[in-house]
């Protein structure tokens, strides 16, 4: 890709480390070009970018997403691997909450993600742990793009775990950052790039966040931009849900129970998928029975059922497989309610 | 002049005959001991000298030259102070008779004359039994160990004056009687039930499909779930060990000094539990004076592994190569040593640091990188090796009055007992006992699917996202569930019970 001395100086600006110093070496200026006399910095950045297929989208250049322009500091540049387009979609939902996500969390986005992604909306997150995690898995599981916005230069990964994660998102979504190569995720990267994450997208949604979690600084950044903000309301008790309440009792966000909530709310329509009937036998029929009225543990189902418990395990398994149930932790097991 | 007594050393569980040559000749009193022997044997000339006095005989003021052959091999151990301190009283011209020369003796020598107990006296007969030898002179307190052997000459003597007695042909001393091994089986009960396990049935099910099958577990639960509990009951429901069994152990135990000298054989399936610190030699075997490992000494029981990724990595890793094999090899640059160790290997962790992740009541404190370093402190070969990953959890079980679920170890032992059966006939001719040894060419064989069964299996793996190494584990476990529902072919059911004992590889643990 060729640069012109404008996009190579803001490239360039990259470098800067802070938001605030960003803006005072740009504003500073006229033109994008006055900031550097000698752009060679920016040529090795180019040149090393190249090999690893990494590319830049700045400010003043036509695939820079409208959608940030918008917000109050936007990113002067954009590294990107993948496919940049993505970020012009209409159909961006930024999908952030806890890192550690208990098991509510988990179940609100395995109802939740797949509707919105029915529905045609692209799921943006930080490919952190948690949340933004599975955010991505089930965007991948059902061959939908998906964006990630990193707090660090794009040929580093964090958290190291998610390594292939990220190189997945690359090949059929895009993975941006504001960082240049080599920048590690400093502690002050992560508010900066969560402006990044609610400003490119619609709306932004929040199944469980604990009262410090960092993914109510995206749902600030969010009303800030004046966009909506879902949040899944949670037990009083609990401390994962600790950050969503919140948010619902200062009145600053959207009470969501359904993923149509949040999808009729941004003009689409709910696509339902046709459920056929399974005609089940006598005994997987009678579990299905027990657990409408809630999970139940392996023991409790096998005292109230009238089988033994290797074929209770085996019709566990089965529902299972089906998708009709699904198995927590601790051998508990629940009904996976149809929305 | 010369004499020529006989004895026995260990090399690992096997013993080898060591010759033990006294010379004495005329020259400055003198006593040396050539022929590789280790401190323990070069010190036994003080016992022997103090022994031979206080047992009223003279002690040759002489040149005194003691040979172990072969003079090449290292020699350990303080069992060969009778044999030497008989040889220097023939030698003196104390025992006049020549029967010594039949008897492979062995014995240690305290100062005062009496003759103490010994390790390793079973394995060393064994290995001697082998080698044409048929009499022999034990320490008594080691008789009950060589009693249950029949068709030799067991003498059991206290004190070195009666060796020498029964040596020079004075008096009479009849051999040792044969002990029966199924009556002092019989008499000997386990101290735990799995009836006295509450609830947990999911538990126990994996439990008996794993000893049917002989796999390996791995329980994965909060502290206080009983963890612990269940995995003592595993050798209750394990079929009684054969009389063959039982020896093979009691030799291991025997090497090691820790076998109970009043009953003289190891009845029950062993159970032991190294703690976490516990060093590679510690678990495997070996050390300046070798003895066998933890692992040798669960040989044909039960390894219990409590909170595994507390051992140091390193530690675990060296599992690897026993749970294949059934061995601990240990090379030292002098020699390699081969313990038996074909043991069942049950592990217990929590399901993170803190224990409570997953909990409905508890909550888990611990960050997802602590959760995500701690889970992967096992390591996927090892892993491989575990065919049930199971969860077990602490639950109220005041609404459950019912105890017709709480079955008592013996009928599960009956179960297990059909199954290993019906193993022991499909596997006739090769060297696979149990269906976790199964080779892939008899996983093909014998682990056929129908169309149904092959669905079911790939749906499941897309559906619940199991890992691929899965697969082999799932069909060897199917396996057993069909052979314990007496089923000649697996059935989809059973593949589907299958995949409810693979916990680990569970979305969830992401």
């Amino acid at each position: 890709m060729i640069y012109n001395d404008d996009q190579k100086a803001l490239i360039m600006l990259s470098t800067v480390e802070g938001y605030a110093a960003k803006r005072k070496r740009f504003e500073s200026v006229d033109r994008p070009r006055e900031l550097y006399q000698d752009l060679s910095v920016a040529d090795n950045m180019i040149a090393k970018m190249e090999k690893e297929g990494i590319g830049a989208v700045t400010l003043i250049d036509d695939d820079y997403p409208e959608s940030l322009k918008e917000i109050y500091d936007p990113p002067y540049v954009l590294f990107y691997k993948g496919d940049v387009s993505l970020l012009k979609s209409e159909d961006l939902l930024a999908i952030v909450g806890a890192r550690k996500v208990s098991a509510y969390g988990k179940n609100i986005m395995l109802n939740f993600a797949p509707a919105f992604i029915k529905s045609g909306l692209i799921i943006v997150s930080g490919l952190a742990r948690g949340v933004d995690s599975i955010g991505h898995k089930i965007s991948l599981d059902n061959g939908a793009p998906t964006v990630a916005v990193v707090a660090n230069g794009l040929d580093i990964c964090y958290p190291p775990e998610n390594s292939q994660l990220q190189s997945k998102i690359a090949q059929t979504g895009v993975v941006v950052s504001e960082y240049p190569m080599g920048s590690k995720p400093l502690q002050y990267h992560f508010p900066e790039r969560n402006r990044i994450i609610s400003g490119l997208s619609k709306a932004t949604f929040i199944p469980e966040a604990g009262e410090k979690s960092g993914s109510l600084i995206t749902a600030d950044y969010a009303i800030e931009q004046g966009k909506d903000l879902f949040v899944v309301p949670g037990s009083i008790f609990s401390a994962q849900s600790a950050g969503c309440n919140k948010k619902i009792k200062e009145l600053q966000a959207i009470i969501t129970l359904s993923p149509d909530d949040v999808v009729e709310s941004l003009g689409r329509t709910v696509s339902r998928q046709s459920q056929t009937a399974v005609q089940l036998d006598m005994d997987l029929q009678s579990i299905i029975n027990l657990l409408n009225d809630g999970g139940l543990h392996f023991d409790e189902i096998l005292q109230k059922v009238d089988i033994d418990i290797a074929t209770l395990s085996s019709a566990l398994s089965q529902l299972e497989i089906l998708g009709m149930i699904r198995k927590l932790q601790g051998n508990y097991y629940e009904i996976i309610p149809r929305i | 002049m010369l004499a020529k007594t006989k004895s026995y050393a260990l090399n690992g569980v096997e013993g080898y005959e060591v010759a033990i040559e006294v010379d004495l000749n005329a020259g400055l009193p003198a006593y040396d001991t050539v022929g590789l022997a280790d401190t323990a044997v070069k010190e036994s000339k003080e016992r022997v000298r103090a022994a031979i006095k206080n047992s009223l005989y003279c002690f040759p003021i002489r040149k005194i030259t003691i040979n172990l052959a072969p003079a090449d091999t290292k020699k350990e151990g303080s069992h060969f102070d009778l044999a030497i301190a008989v040889g220097i009283l023939i030698a003196n011209e104390e025992i006049q008779s020549n029967i010594y020369k039949d008897y492979i003796i062995l014995g240690e020598l305290s100062l005062d004359g009496s003759i103490n107990s010994i390790r390793g006296v079973l394995p060393l007969i064994i290995s001697a039994i082998q080698n044409g030898h048929r009499k022999f002179i034990i320490p008594s307190k080691n008789a009950k160990e060589a009693s249950y052997i029949s068709g030799i000459e067991v003498y059991a003597f206290d004190k070195l004056a009666d060796v020498v007695n029964f040596l020079a042909g004075n008096g009479e001393v009849k051999p040792l009687e044969t002990s029966q091994f199924a009556s002092i089986h019989r008499a000997n009960k386990y101290d735990v039930d799995f009836a006295e396990v509450k609830g947990q049935f999911v538990a126990k099910r994996a439990l008996e499909i794993a000893v049917a099958g002989g796999h390996n577990v791995l329980m994965i639960g909060p502290p206080g779930a009983g963890k612990t509990m269940m995995a003592k009951c595993v050798p209750t429901i394990m079929p009684d060990m054969t009389f063959e069994e039982a020896i093979e152990v009691t030799k291991i135990h025997s090497v090691a000094g820790i076998l109970d000298d009043s009953v003289g054989i190891v009845v029950h399936r062993p159970f032991r539990t190294p703690h976490h610190t516990a060093t590679v030699p510690a678990l495997m075997g070996g050390g300046t004076n070798a003895r066998p490992g933890e692992i040798s000494l669960a040989h044909n029981g039960v390894l219990f592994l409590d909170e595994m990724p507390e051992y140091q990595r390193r530690t675990l890793e060296t599992l690897r190569q026993p749970l294949e094999d059934g061995v601990a090899v240990v090379s030292r640059s002098k020699r390699t040593l081969e313990y038996p160790a074909r043991f069942m290997l049950v592990a217990s962790m929590n399901p993170c640091p803190c224990g409570n992740l997953g909990s409905k009541t508890q909550q888990c404190k611990c960050t997802p990188s602590e959760i995500h370093r701690y889970i992967s402190k096992l390591s996927g070969p090892l892993l491989d090796r575990i065919d049930l990953q199971i969860e077990v959890d602490s639950i109220s079980y005041d609404d459950f009055r019912s105890t017709a679920l709480n079955e008592s170890s013996d009928s599960v032992k009956d179960r297990v007992e059909k199954a290993r059966a019906v193993q022991r006939a499909r596997y006739v001719g090769s060297k696979t006992k149990t269906n976790d040894e199964m080779t892939n060419a008899q996983v093909k064989k014998y682990c056929a699917l129908d169309e149904s069964g092959e669905a079911l299996l790939k749906n499941a793996f897309t559906k619940l996202n199991l890992t691929a190494r899965a697969s082999t584990r799932v069909l060897k476990v199917a396996r057993t569930i069909a052979d314990l529902d007496g089923a000649p072919d697996i059935m989809s059911k059973h593949i589907a019970e299958a995949i409810q004992y693979r916990s680990l590889d569970r979305k969830y643990w992401d």
